[in-house]
């Protein structure tokens, strides 16, 4: 019989992925290393392959919006910041993670695909702000 | 609603079993669905409910799964009866968040989102649906009249729907007016807090005895998950979990979309209604908005969705809402829902999720 300390633990806590957004400023996440999905969701075994033991991994704080929307009508945790963005990005490094931004007020101040970073914040959440297009090539 | 919920709860299901023609002695089990129970500091409603039949020696459960408890609890009772546990189940789903705030009551519902990792993130549950919303209508240009349609036609159908939240048709000026709430939705795109209760009975087919209405029969009773955060799923286009019930049910039932003549789909807000009817098969992933708005899903249109007015227009008692659904069908199949009847009703669908698509259910159920 497996003793205790063989049943399996995850890298860290789900205080310790809230604790990285604002106190240590790093976008904590877990990595499989059968699969290689990469998440900034907290759990024991991998949701894609659903094999156990995900290693301890840190995200790019960089990457693109796939899809957002602009709350007018706020979380309770929001009530000073509406209207304000919820944003699903997906990060240069690997994973996908969801976040808002502060003072984006309408729908056409933000498009599918542009590019934001994370930055840390006293405020709840995973904050992004607007990033400029890195310079092209040459 | 002025009752309590545990009295509504009790009432409807006094109801529902006289017109099964079974008395409450036969229940050998109840299923309650109740997600909110803390707003009126009352849980343990099973045995309240149960002693208000009058049958207090029977053992009861409370199941929670978000918005689509009621079909779970539906799932459990059919498995509880098919597996020959008892020859009849009672169903009761229940909910009262009346009394509350608005804004308790969003946080209420936020409870049922990833708490952590997404309602601490600014998320609410039209926030949510809005960011698939805006994910989609970047893949597949969407008006906002199609979105609009939708709204217009469940509204529709619940002014014929004397159990509705909303017993009013909208125009598509009303909506189109009405207040941006998370952008692409609008307060019409987005379904009420309603209260309610619903109830029905499962029995083996056995021991039916006389029943006062046409029981339906089970064709299929299916349910499943998925990955619950966005920032988990590669797609946005649809709800994995509707894909996988839905496939499944039809697995059951040996049939396909075009065998079902009507349905009651998970409209919590309008663009839920769209991915439904894709993801459950009936339309092609991008077309579902496109022949909403063309009327096809109209009471008298070819695929009659959501006569009852939907969560949109009907209202969204959460742990009642998949249990008003297969009233819904009932009533439908009786010939009970005057002034709404859709034009054939052999066969109907029931889809029904849980928060953003972390669970769903799917039954089918034909005519005796």
């Amino acid at each position: 019989m497996a003793s205790h300390d063989d049943l399996p633990s995850a890298p860290h806590t789900i205080d310790d992925f809230v604790k990285g957004y604002s106190e240590s400023g790093r976008l904590r996440g877990f990595r499989c290393p059968h699969c290689g999905l990469v998440t900034a969701t907290w759990g024991l075994a991998c949701a894609r392959c659903g094999k156990v033991g995900l290693a301890e991994t840190e995200l790019t704080p960089r990457g693109r919006v796939s899809a957002f929307t602009i709350l007018h009508v706020p979380g309770d945790e929001f009530l000073n910041e509406a209207p304000y963005a919820y944003v699903v990005v997906d990060l240069d490094g690997g994973g996908r993670i969801t976040g808002w931004m502060s003072g984006v007020h309408q729908e056409k101040e933000l498009k599918i695909g542009e590019r934001v970073r994370f930055e840390p914040s006293y405020k709840p959440g995973v904050q992004f702000v607007h990033e400029a297009e890195p310079a092209a090539p040459g | 609603m002025k009752e309590t919920g545990r009295e509504a709860a009790t009432r409807v299901a006094m109801e529902a079993i006289q017109q099964s023609g079974f008395a409450p002695q036969d229940i050998g089990y109840t299923f309650v669905s109740n997600c909110f129970g803390m707003a009126e500091h009352q849980g343990h409603v099973g045995p309240l409910i149960n002693n208000g039949l009058g049958i207090p020696d029977t053992p009861s459960v409370t199941l929670e799964s978000a918005c689509s408890s009621s079909s779970a609890a539906l799932h459990e009772a059919f498995v509880h009866v098919a597996g020959g546990f008892a020859d009849a189940a009672l169903v009761v789903g229940v909910e009262k968040l009346s009394h509350l705030d608005t804004l308790t009551a969003t946080s209420y519902f936020a409870i049922a989102a990833d708490y952590p990792f997404e309602t601490k993130n600014g998320a609410t549950f039209p926030g949510l649906y809005a960011t698939l919303a805006n994910a989609y209508r970047q893949a597949f240009p969407t008006k906002d009249e199609m979105f609009g349609a939708i709204a217009v036609k469940n509204h529709a159908n619940a002014a014929r729907n004397p159990h509705a939240h909303f017993q009013k048709e909208i125009s598509m000026e009303t909506y189109l007016a009405s207040p941006m709430i998370a952008t692409p939705l609008r307060l019409y795109d987005c379904c009420p807090f309603s209260d309610g209760a619903a109830a029905v009975v499962v029995a083996a087919k056995e021991f039916v005895k006389k029943p006062v209405t046409e029981p339906l029969v089970f064709r299929a009773s299916a349910r499943s998950g998925s990955v619950t955060d966005m920032q988990d799923r590669p797609d946005l286009l649809g709800l994995p979990a509707t894909r996988t019930a839905g496939a499944k049910a039809f697995r059951q039932a040996k049939m396909e979309p075009k065998d079902v003549n009507f349905l009651e789909v998970h409209d919590c807000f309008t663009i839920a209604e769209v991915m439904a009817l894709e993801d459950l098969g009936f339309f092609p992933k991008g077309t579902g908005a496109k022949e909403s708005a063309e009327g096809v899903t109209a009471r008298d249109g070819k695929l009659p969705v959501n006569p009852s007015g939907g969560l949109k227009a009907k209202g969204h008692p959460v742990a009642a809402t998949g249990a008003s659904q297969v009233v819904e069908i009932f009533e439908q199949v009786n010939g009970l829902a005057k002034g709404r009847e859709v034009p054939k009703s052999e066969t109907a669908l029931a889809h029904n999720v849980g928060a953003t698509g972390g669970s769903c259910s799917v039954h089918i159920f034909s005519r005796r």
